[in-house]
């Protein structure tokens, strides 16, 4: 799964859930769209569909200190890859914080 | 400190209309909102009363997903009326957020909609259904949900008194936002309730033998109170709002003053939680009165609680007769649109004040033979154009609770 795809699914899930169209990848969800708690949990469920497996109470627990669109990529992609150990994502996917 | 209060906005949604044009000509033209029970998964089918106070027209609900996600069905119909009172006081949104307003609104279970999908995932015994409760799904479904759904709406920061007294929920809503108002506590109360349709509050009633069922073919032709061939209640949805400002505050802004609460009674029969007590009621109504410092003779038109069932009509029209003998008119507004539980009492008294500014009074429907041992007290059976100048608001729930509200229409 490429970074693009996990970007564009978590746009989708933006746009569908919460009705935040094309969000800012940086900007701080809460100040910018009142993304607040009940919309991280919501967001939480939401990621499980995707991913097709239940979160573990420390993979939600790490969520809780993330703020941006970009950071949730990394969250999603990072459990991709503790789902999939054999599957590696292409170089150019890889897009890192603040880049 | 004592002050006065007075109600300076005022919205309903019923099964007989939404809003003042659309309810007032509903109680002009004999209109009742009673309906075939809506089908549903669960209980409809096996319900021996097929009918229900149904709102089946479109409400353009226009509220933003930040809004929406805390909110069940109960919780749209309160947010709107809450909407549209606010709207019509005209208050500026520097108050609104002052900690001055505060919210009086309740309703019977919460969203029993929504507490019906997480009752499925707990049957269903399936771990990963469990995930699927959601986030939110307690803030829809609790039984203050419709309290603080306004507050967070319009970002009202005063005190939140959430009422779920069954039946006289809303009453008790307008009853203590009064009383807030009254002695100084908060400068203006929000108050109301709502209930959304609900198919387990028929069940409940029907397994008490207490619905209507003798009227499945012809809706429109019960609940009857006080008739002959009343067979029982019929519930309904629906919402109410009414907005409670102290009364030098509200004239010095030029503020529509609808009427004022003139006074507000509350207590409890102190035994069975379901039979009607005269003993109770009477005292209700008595206590009432001398909150508002008025006499029997000033008032000039009861809202019955009237629900048609056999032996609550009757006591009622005890107690009426009583308190008041036999000469305000007394109109049963549960003829109209079924038992619409926690927002009856905001409703009735919604109703109440639209027929005062207009000068009439609606008679009870489907009042064909009036019973004999109600026929003591002066049934409004057709339609009297008359000034009301003060009226009383009547209302008893499950659990033995009374309430009554007495209104003025000059303050």
């Amino acid at each position: 799964m490429t970074r693009e795809a996990i970007e564009a699914e978590i746009r989708r899930i933006f746009l569908q859930e919460f009705e935040i169209e094309d969000p800012a990848m940086d900007v701080d969800l809460r100040e910018a769209y009142q993304f607040d708690s009940i919309d991280a949990i919501e967001l939480l469920v939401e990621i499980e569909r995707f991913l097709g497996s239940e979160l573990t109470m420390e993979e939600k627990k790490r969520a809780m200190d993330i703020r941006t669109v970009r950071q949730i990529c990394s969250y999603v992609e990072e459990l991709v890859r503790a789902r999939r150990p054999g599957e590696s994502l292409p170089i150019g996917d890889l897009c890192k914080e603040g880049s | 400190m004592q002050r006065r209060v007075v109600i300076t906005a005022a919205s309903a949604i019923t099964p007989i209309g939404h809003g003042r044009e659309d309810i007032l000509r509903s109680l002009r033209e004999g209109v009742s909102g009673v309906k075939p029970l809506r089908q549903d998964d669960l209980l409809a089918p096996f319900i021996h009363s097929q009918v229900f106070g149904t709102v089946d027209y479109p409400i353009p609900f226009d509220f933003k997903r930040v809004n929406r996600k805390t909110m069940g069905p109960v919780s749209y119909y309160a947010c709107q009326v809450a909407k549209e009172v606010l709207e019509a006081s005209g208050l500026e949104q520097e108050f609104i957020t002052s900690g001055r307003l505060g919210v009086a609104f309740g309703s019977t279970h919460g969203s029993p909609t929504v507490q019906r999908e997480i009752y499925k995932v707990f049957h269903s015994r399936d771990r990963a259904g469990v995930s699927s409760i959601g986030a939110v799904d307690y803030l829809k479904s609790m039984v203050h949900t419709t309290a603080v759904n306004i507050t967070k709406m319009f970002g009202i920061t005063g005190r939140v008194i959430a009422s779920s007294t069954a039946c006289t929920t809303s009453s008790q809503s307008i009853g203590f936002g009064y009383e807030a108002v009254r002695y100084g506590m908060q400068d203006a109360m929000l108050c109301g309730g709502a209930d959304e349709y609900d198919t387990t509050t028929v069940a409940v009633f029907d397994n008490l033998l207490a619905c209507s069922t003798d009227f499945n073919d012809t809706p429109q032709r019960t609940p009857r109170p006080f008739d002959v061939r009343r067979d029982g209640l019929v519930v309904g949805e629906g919402a109410g709002a009414v907005l409670l400002e102290e009364y030098e505050s509200a004239r010095k802004r030029g503020a529509t003053i609808l009427a004022e609460v003139a006074g507000f009674a509350c207590n409890n029969n102190g035994g069975d939680l379901i039979l009607p007590n005269l003993v109770g009621i009477r005292e209700t109504l008595r206590l009432a009165l001398r909150d508002a410092d008025m006499a029997p003779e000033e008032i000039d038109l009861i809202s019955a609680h009237a629900t048609a069932t056999r032996m609550g009509d009757i006591i009622e029209a005890q107690a009426i007769s009583a308190v008041y003998g036999d000469r305000p008119l007394v109109t049963a507004l549960k003829s109209y649109m079924g038992h619409t539980m926690a927002s009856c009492g905001v409703i009735e008294t919604v109703l109440i004040l639209y027929m005062m500014q207009e000068g009439f009074v609606a008679p009870t429907l489907n009042l064909e033979e009036v019973d004999e041992r109600c026929a003591m007290i002066r049934h409004a059976t057709s339609i009297v154009k008359t000034p009301v100048r003060a009226a009383a608001v009547q209302n008893f729930a499950f659990g033995g609770v009374n309430t009554g509200l007495v209104l003025r229409k000059e303050p």
